[in-house]
């Protein structure tokens, strides 16, 4: 079997008292897109937090093609191919599609010295991502990202980790609170964003908009992976759903019935 | 977007407000009295102008990376009496004198930077603090009284910062020039450099600059200097053009520097700055002060209209805000 690009070993992860991971292990191969699902407080955000090195592990291996490596900050993370886009928080509303595009990594133009931006080649670049990702109508790269729809946000903060050869997407919750349309959009920009040979991983609250998109399905419970390899073409959106909750149909439907809030 | 008239365009920029009301001061101002427009006015205009200009441009960086700055009315005050202070004990020269003043200030500015940046303090209480401790320093160190200076005549720093000349009818100061050029560099900084780039989304969205690997303290460390170096050489400027060093001079200027920055158009609350706004801004309130006195209003009345200025222009920007983020 082929090394896989990412791999986590025996993760723990203690808040004070709290166990948020308990010996989790969890892989992404090669060009592939894995839905990670899970009840709230499943341990998937400090699993993803963990590996885009927003907060550190308390014990455990992170492996990259087969190579240990120490994820101590956001940055470590994006230098080692692990890029994530948070909903909210990836891009600056006030600054343009171009600029928000080579945030941290703007070209220069020469002379260096004077530190100036080379705003044409940032703008010709924009264009030309903004059109690979499929955005459909003619917005210019020098709109601020404020006036964007949150889909329009997403495709562009993915085609920023297409652009800059990020190995792995890491996408917390990009369907939240997005139209029909929209959705589809997102969905097809992960799709675009493997086949140009990128991994990513999926989280979202939506398990059709899971399924929809992703090529093995991993299920975590209370700080553990219970499950990593769910082929969805198998399955069915029910069968997950048991795996998540971690109960049996009837199970789910005395709870319901007593008006009892499924554990997970 | 792109496809915009140059007018629609003109108008949606922050900077339009503010220019119409610079026009508007100046026609009312010169219809109500011709001497307004006069080269002695104009030249006096600029002379002050530009004292508290220089802090206003620093300003304006700081609070488009989302901090700002109270101190720097202190340390307006405490520059020179420093910069004297060594210079008539006979300790340096009044050039080493400036340089120990700076050098004094960025000091200050970093330890304002250090505190808002890795304690996690909120600006406003950390120059406050700083505020009270500077002022406080200058006057315990000269009892409250003003430093001799009538010894700069002839020192080729006086000349430098302050010398004046006549072009045409008009006085002109040196610090002019050296206000034209901060404006220039900043304006280049926040516009056209990574170093801009940076500076707004660290006010805009510091996660997701940090995200990105910029170096959110550091960029606000750097404005915190900044800030504290260019309000200390207004305030030597000012004392080298009116050959005073008083304490309590500077009081009050960190309320009317920053009501400046946000008559221009930059955001309170970070992410958008501009110096072309803020030089408007600087302009409109001068030549306010300066033009009600003249036509004859109590100088004592200043404040209500720089108000009225600061509501008027608020409620402008905010409706521009508004207009623009609903893409008409």
């Amino acid at each position: 079997m082929t090394e896989p690009l990412v791999r986590m070993e025996n993760i723990r992860k203690h808040y004070g008292r709290v166990q948020a991971l308990v010996d989790a292990n969890f892989h992404v191969n090669e060009r592939e897109i894995v839905g990670l699902l899970g009840d709230n407080g499943a341990g998937k955000s400090t699993l993803i937090k963990v590996l885009s090195g927003a907060v550190p592990l308390t014990s455990g291996d992170i492996f990259i093609r087969g190579k240990k490596v120490d994820l101590r900050s956001t940055s470590d993370a994006i230098a080692h191919g692990i890029e994530t886009i948070y909903q909210d928080s990836a891009l600056v509303t006030q600054l343009s599609i171009a600029r928000n595009l080579f945030l941290g990594r703007e070209p220069i133009k020469p002379p260096r010295f004077l530190n100036r931006m080379d705003q044409e080649a940032m703008n010709v670049v924009a264009r030309d991502l903004l059109k690979q990702v499929g955005i459909s109508k003619n917005i210019p790269p020098t709109t601020p990202i404020g006036s964007l729809s949150g889909g329009e946000r997403q495709a562009v903060a993915i085609a920023r980790a297409m652009h800059f050869d990020s190995d792995l997407i890491i996408l917390d919750e990009p369907t939240n609170n997005l139209g029909v349309a929209e959705t589809q959009g997102v969905l097809s920009f992960v799709r675009s964003a493997r086949d140009s040979g990128h991994s990513c991983i999926f989280i979202a609250h939506n398990i059709h908009h899971v399924f929809q998109v992703v090529d093995r399905i991993v299920v975590m419970r209370r700080g553990k992976v219970v499950a990593d390899d769910i082929d969805p073409k198998n399955t069915n959106v029910a069968e997950v759903e048991r795996i998540i909750t971690g109960m049996s149909d009837k199970e789910i439907h005395d709870a319901i019935v007593q008006g009892k809030q499924p554990q997970g | 977007m792109e496809n915009g008239s140059i007018i629609q365009r003109s108008i949606a920029r922050p900077e339009f407000g503010p220019f119409v009301l610079l026009v508007v001061e100046l026609v009312v101002f010169w219809g109500f009295n011709h001497d307004f427009l006069s080269p002695q006015n104009i030249s006096n205009i600029l002379a002050f102008t530009v004292e508290l200009g220089l802090i206003a441009l620093a300003m304006t960086l700081l609070m488009t990376s989302g901090e700002f700055d109270l101190s720097v009315g202190s340390l307006f005050g405490f520059s020179p009496v420093l910069m004297w202070t060594l210079f008539n004990s006979g300790l340096t020269s009044l050039e080493a004198g400036f340089i120990v003043a700076l050098l004094v200030a960025a000091f200050i500015g970093l330890v304002n930077g250090w505190f808002v940046t890795q304690l996690k303090i909120p600006s406003f209480l950390v120059t406050l603090g700083m505020l009270l401790v500077v002022r406080g320093t200058a006057l315990f160190v000269t009892s409250g009284f003003p430093q001799r200076t009538w010894s700069a005549e002839g020192s080729w720093l006086a000349e430098a910062l302050v010398g004046d000349f006549f072009i045409g009818p008009f006085r002109i100061y040196m610090s002019l020039f050296w206000f034209i050029a901060a404006a220039i560099a900043l304006g280049y900084v926040l516009t056209q450099s990574r170093t801009g780039n940076w500076i707004q989304a660290a006010g805009g969205n510091p996660n997701a600059a940090r995200a990105r690997g910029v170096n959110v303290s550091g960029v606000k460390i750097g404005l915190f200097i900044l800030s504290s170096i260019m309000a200390s050489l207004a305030g030597v400027i000012s004392s080298l053009r009116t050959s005073a060093a008083n304490p309590n001079s500077g009081t009050g200027y960190e309320l009317e520097v920053i009501a400046m920055v946000v008559i221009g158009g930059t955001a309170l609350t970070g992410g958008r700055g501009t110096i072309i706004g803020t030089v408007l801004g600087i302009l409109i309130l001068r030549v306010m002060r300066n033009g009600i006195v003249l036509i004859g209003v109590p100088g004592l009345a200043y404040n209500i209209f720089i108000g009225a200025i600061i509501l008027g222009m608020m409620a402008l920007h905010s409706w521009l805000e508004r207009r623009h983020q609903a893409g008409t």
